[in-house]
Parts: C-alpha cells; sequence; structure tokens
C-alpha cells in the first residue's frame, strides 16, 4: 500500500494530453500503457494515486474557492454563484482599510509564535523524559496529561478569569503580582498548557523511537546529556518535531474561544485575528466579501510556515544513520 | 572560562551530569507539569470544586454548597434551567441523553472519516513526484481556516433558499429546503465539515510516522522478496502504529468535546447539542449557572474518559498482537 514512486518517472500521466494527432495513434499509445502498467504495477497504483489525489484534493479545495467566490460577490449579497461574476481584487486592501487588519494578524501571530517555541522546548524535555528515561510514575503522569483533555476547555476558563484578575489567588496560594487579564500573558499562558499534551505525546512517540545507540555515540564523544537531546534527539527527530511545530502553532492561531475572552475587542487590545474577520459583521450587515477576503490574507503566514517547515517533514533516518 | 555565567552553566552541566536516571527525568519534566499546574490542573480542580456548588443566576457567582445537588438534577433531568434541545420533538428524551447520543455518533463518524481520509492524504504527501509541496500546501491549508470562518463558508453553502447546494441536494431528496435547521440535515453538514478541515492534522500526524520508517528496512524487504502487502503489514503499519494511536486518540478527544462547529454553521445547539454546547449554555446563557455548567464538565470528562480507557486497551491488545512492547 505504501506508494513508492521514487524509482519511477510518471512524468506522462502528468501531461496526459500530449502530441496524439489521431486514433490509431491514440490506440497504441493506450496499448502501451496497458503493457507497461502490466510489466510494471508499481505505475498502475501510481496513476491510481494520481486520479485518487486529484478526486481529493478537489473536494478538499472547494471550499477554499468557494471562500474567493465569496469574497468576489458584491456587498451584502449572499446568493454566492458558482463562478464569480466580476474579479475585483480591491476587497483585499480594503480589508486593511476598514479594520487594523495587520494588526489583529501580528497580535495572532504573536502568540501562536511565542506558544510554539516555548511548548516545544519544555515539550521536548518532558518528552524526552518520557520516551527515553526510565523513572516511577511515568504512565500515571502520562495519563494526567490525557485526563487534561477529557474536559472541555470551557470549563477552566472561570477559575483562570478570576485569578487573571486577581479575584482569586491561583492555585489557593498566592494572588497574581499584577492583573495579567487583557495581556498577551492571559493568552499565551492558558494556550501553552492545552497545546502541551498534544505536543508530548507526539515528541515522546518520536524520541522513543531514536535508537540508543546514536545518543551513547554522541555521548561518548562528550556531549553532555542535554546537548544529546539538541543535538541528536531532536535533528532525528525533525519530522515529530514541525509536526507538532506546525499542529500547535495552528491550534493557536486560530483559537478563538481563550484568546476572545481574555482581550478586549479591538486591535490595540490584543484581539486575536478571528476577531478581526468577525469585525466585518455589525449589528445591522454583516460584509461576507470582506470576511471572506480577510480569511484568504489570515491564512498567508500559515500556509508560509507550512511551506518552510515541511521541509522538516521528511526521513530523519537516512541510509547510514542505522547501524545497529 | 572567562564569565561568571559560563561557570554556573558548567556548573549546572555536570550537576545534571552526575543525577541518576531517574532524578534527571524528574528535572526534565519539572517545566513542563509547573505550566500544567498553574494553567490546567489548578483550573480544573476548581472547576470540579465549583460543581458541587449551587447555581445562582445573575452576577457570575457560586452559591451554597449543595454537594451533588447539580449531578443529580443533571442525571435525572430535573433541572428546570436545563436548555432545551429539540432533536426529540416530544420533549421525552432528557437533554443530556440526547446529547450524549449525537456526540458519541459525530465522533464515531468523524475520527473514521479523518483516519481514513488522512491515511490517503498521507500516502499522497509521501509519494515522491512534480509537485508535491504544492499537494502538501494544499492539503494541509483546510487546517489553517479558523472555524468561524468554516462555519461561514459551509453556511453560505446550504442557506436555505440561497446556498449553491441547498436546493441540488434537496431535489436528490437528501436535505430538506431548511437544512441548517434540521437536526439530520445539519448533523451530517456538521460532520463533513470536521472531516473537511480536520483531515489535514490526521494526514499531517501519519506523514510524520511514515517519513520516520527507516527506509533501510524497505531494502530488506524487498531483499527479501516481500510483498508490497506484506511490506505494509510488517513494517510500515506496525513503525506508523504508535503515531497513528496518538492521532486518534486527540481526535477522538477533541470530537467529544465538539461545539465551534455547530455554533459557526449557524447550526445551533437546539438542532445539534453536542455535550459541550450544554457546558456553554449553562455558562454564557441567559442564566450564568456556573455549578451546573462544571458538572456537566465533568460528566463529560467521565464519557470520554470511558472512552479513552476503551481505546488504551485496545492499543496495549493491538501492540501485543503486533510484537511491540
Amino acid at each position: 500500500m505504501s506508494i513508492d514512486a521514487r524509482n519511477h518517472d510518471d512524468a506522462e500521466t502528468f501531461d496526459g494530453s500530449g502530441d496524439g494527432t489521431g486514433d490509431e495513434e491514440n490506440k497504441s499509445r493506450i496499448a502501451r500503457w496497458a503493457d507497461d502498467w502490466i510489466q510494471n504495477p508499481e505505475k498502475a497504483y501510481a496513476v491510481m494515486l494520481v486520479f485518487l489525489g486529484g478526486v481529493l484534493l478537489t473536494t478538499s479545495l472547494f471550499p477554499l474557492y468557494w471562500l474567493f467566490n465569496v469574497s468576489m460577490a458584491p456587498p451584502g449579497q449572499t446568493d454566492i454563484p458558482l463562478l464569480p461574476t466580476t474579479i475585483d481584487l480591491s476587497v483585499f486592501i480594503q480589508v486593511f482599510q476598514q479594520v487594523p487588519f495587520a494588526r489583529f494578524m501580528f497580535n495572532s501571530l504573536f502568540y501562536a509564535f511565542t506558544v510554539t517555541v516555548f511548548v516545544l522546548l519544555v515539550g521536548s524535555l518532558a518528552g524526552y523524559a518520557f520516551g527515553r528515561l526510565e523513572f516511577r510514575g511515568k504512565t500515571p503522569l502520562l495519563f494526567s496529561l490525557l485526563v487534561l483533555s477529557f474536559f472541555p476547555p470551557a470549563t477552566l476558563f472561570i477559575p483562570l478569569f478570576r485569578a487573571f484578575n486577581q479575584q482569586v489567588p491561583m492555585l489557593g496560594l498566592f494572588t497574581l503580582p499584577v492583573e495579567i487579564y487583557g495581556t498577551p500573558g492571559a493568552v499565551v499562558t492558558p494556550l501553552s498548557a492545552f497545546t502541551m499534551p498534544l505536543a508530548i505525546f507526539i515528541l515522546t512517540t518520536f524520541y522513543g523511537q531514536i535508537p540508543d545507540g546514536l545518543e551513547d555515540a554522541a555521548r561518548v564523544e562528550g556531549t553532555t546529556r542535554l546537548g544529546a537531546l539538541f543535538r541528536v534527539i531532536m535533528p532525528l527527530s525533525a519530522p515529530g518535531v514541525a509536526t507538532a511545530g506546525i499542529l500547535t502553532f495552528i491550534t493557536v492561531y486560530t483559537e478563538f474561544f481563550f484568546s476572545f475572552l481574555m482581550t478586549g475587542n479591538s486591535a490595540a487590545e490584543w484581539a486575536p485575528v478571528v476577531d478581526g474577520v468577525i469585525a466585518f459583521q455589525t449589528q445591522y450587515t454583516v460584509r461576507y466579501d470582506l470576511q471572506a477576503a480577510a480569511s484568504l490574507i489570515a491564512i498567508v503566514p500559515v500556509a508560509i510556515l507550512v511551506v518552510v517547515a515541511q521541509d522538516k517533514i521528511i526521513s530523519g533516518l537516512t541510509q547510514g544513520a542505522l547501524k545497529e | 572560562m572567562s564569565g561568571g555565567s559560563d561557570g554556573v552553566l558548567t556548573g549546572l552541566a555536570t550537576w545534571t551530569e552526575n543525577l541518576s536516571e531517574q532524578a534527571y527525568a524528574y528535572l526534565l519534566l519539572v517545566p513542563a507539569f509547573l505550566v500544567l499546574l498553574l494553567f490546567a490542573f489548578w483550573p480544573l480542580a476548581s472547576a470540579i470544586r465549583m460543581s458541587f456548588f449551587a447555581d445562582v443566576l445573575t452576577g457570575g457567582q457560586l452559591g451554597e454548597f449543595s454537594g451533588i445537588t447539580n449531578y443529580v438534577q443533571l442525571l435525572t433531568n430535573t433541572n428546570a434551567l436545563a436548555p432545551a434541545a429539540f432533536v426529540d420533538p416530544s420533549f421525552q428524551t432528557p437533554v443530556l441523553e440526547q446529547a450524549l447520543f449525537m456526540t458519541i455518533l459525530f465522533a464515531v463518524l468523524s475520527v473514521t472519516g479523518e483516519t481514513l481520509l488522512g491515511f490517503l492524504y498521507a500516502m499522497l504527501m509521501k509519494a515522491e513526484y512534480k509537485g508535491r509541496r504544492l499537494v502538501r500546501l494544499l492539503i494541509i491549508l483546510p487546517w489553517a481556516i479558523p472555524i468561524v470562518i468554516q462555519g461561514m463558508i459551509f453556511f453560505l453553502l446550504f442557506r436555505p433558499g440561497y446556498g449553491l447546494l441547498t436546493e441540488p441536494l434537496q431535489q436528490l431528496g437528501i436535505f430538506s429546503n431548511l437544512p441548517l435547521n434540521t437536526t439530520f440535515d445539519s448533523f451530517v453538514i456538521v460532520t463533513v465539515a470536521d472531516i473537511w478541515k480536520t483531515s489535514a492534522f490526521m494526514a499531517l500526524l501519519i506523514l510524520a510516522g511514515l517519513e520516520s520508517v527507516n527506509q533501510d528496512l524497505y531494502e530488506v524487504a524487498d531483499v527479501m522478496g516481500a510483498s508490497r502487502w506484506q511490506r505494509f503489514r510488517y513494517i510500515t503499519f506496525p513503525l506508523v502504529f504508535p503515531v497513528l494511536m496518538v492521532a486518534m486518540l486527540f481526535r477522538t478527544m477533541g470530537a467529544l468535546r465538539v461545539y465551534g462547529i455547530i455554533e459557526s454553521t449557524t447550526v445551533g445547539c437546539s438542532t445539534v447539542p453536542s455535550m459541550t454546547c450544554l457546558v456553554t449554555q449553562f455558562m454564557f446563557g441567559s442564566a450564568t449557572l456556573y455549578g451546573s455548567a462544571a458538572a456537566v464538565s465533568v460528566l463529560i470528562a467521565i464519557v470520554v474518559g470511558l472512552f479513552i480507557m476503551v481505546y488504551l486497551g485496545f492499543i496495549r491488545r493491538s501492540n501485543q498482537s503486533l510484537g511491540l512492547a
């Protein structure tokens, strides 16, 4: 089932509209394909994969296309046709003129970046301990991470809200020295805690798969314990680290509940990007076109991140790395 | 050694070098668990405590200590202020029961769909061909769309009268003319919307698992004349299994807490009442019933916990049958 198209040049499946000038030629071409596929079943798999991929991508991309379509519709129109009647890209500029959308985006990017760096760092330490070390209480501690995810996040809101407003002492022990409600800290701290369990589980799984031999070799060469984690284990688990990073970043960037309720409503009060998108919705009108355009703009930073980070999601254990 | 900080760092490094494995493990866990204690475990404990106090309708306060009254009222459907759900037109079925049924059905369908689609996507992202970077990006992008916008997309598609898909689906006899107000139609829309968005999450994690499989193993398999199926069964699947389980575990927990997509598609909690819907309705509804909201959360956690236990038991069994630790 694992499709391995590496060794085959399937270029012809991508530019099917070649130079076919007549039926004769087409026929012989099809016959040649058929022969080829029978002899190399791998090629048939590749073609099936391309077909399946096409179907999947179309269904997956349709809502995105639809979003573009909505952004092209005139203001107030909710009867969106399948094809845009006009293409007017000025909506993408209006988004920035009507609300400080860049600031909204900055706020969410700041949250996402801070939480991702923090969670990857702290989660790596914990993932290393869970994945590679033996200690008492390992299973209960891992399980406690899962228990957190049993509860709807809304449950945690009221106690945190009160603590951040200095109304109740944290842990019942100490009142926060400053009110952090309405500051980035009120968003970054709970979101770090909520995204931590998944990140730790991913990192534990990947760090645990690295053979001991590789770490031992680094240790023999004089690397410290912590150095081995950051210089050997993390780079070898690059696919896992990148995946945990992308998942955390996107979760925080698009988060709405805590980032909305823990901050003010305006961009200057650290409201998240989703607040910026729904800012085009007033009591009387909803500018679907601007909302759609704003969402498409908001996706751009994530797209850039995915393009950059996906190069890390390739086999970390290359040939020769593993000689046990 | 020029500066003082160098000396401290070296000292720290030497100190960690000499710790026992167990002590070193605990040291590494301290930062993560400190954050979790302050911003997750402590608020969780306070919420559980809240569930034993009576509701006060206004002012966002807690009433007197009331023991398990909140739980009893919820389980016996005698909480007069509980939100109503219109799934059962006779109003006979307790709202908690309706929510439980809806949520579990949603979780089973969406996680199954997402796992299958995620696996296909992951293989599409793993195979090597021209334009793979673009395909990877396009597969992940739906996941980057905020839930509010995802809701808008589906709202505009299924809007009564005007929505692009409303009429065709109605003519096929699949949907009614008000799909966003009919429980069956809305349930389908919400499930499809969730699968559309979250398959990318599954795909990304499974891809990371596929990429971590040591390629040397495939060469060994080729030398030994393994078939395609054998390669999948004895190399790919066992090695991807742990990360697949992590993905499914977290997706299941996420699906059992479904809420955002129900609100944002304007389907609403009265049409598709999920369990988390009840929490939000108690907490931010016309009255602020913190005690009952907390009690619902605890009940949800118990349901999710039972589900996860079954999962973990299954993982342990399959791990043994796969010959893994």
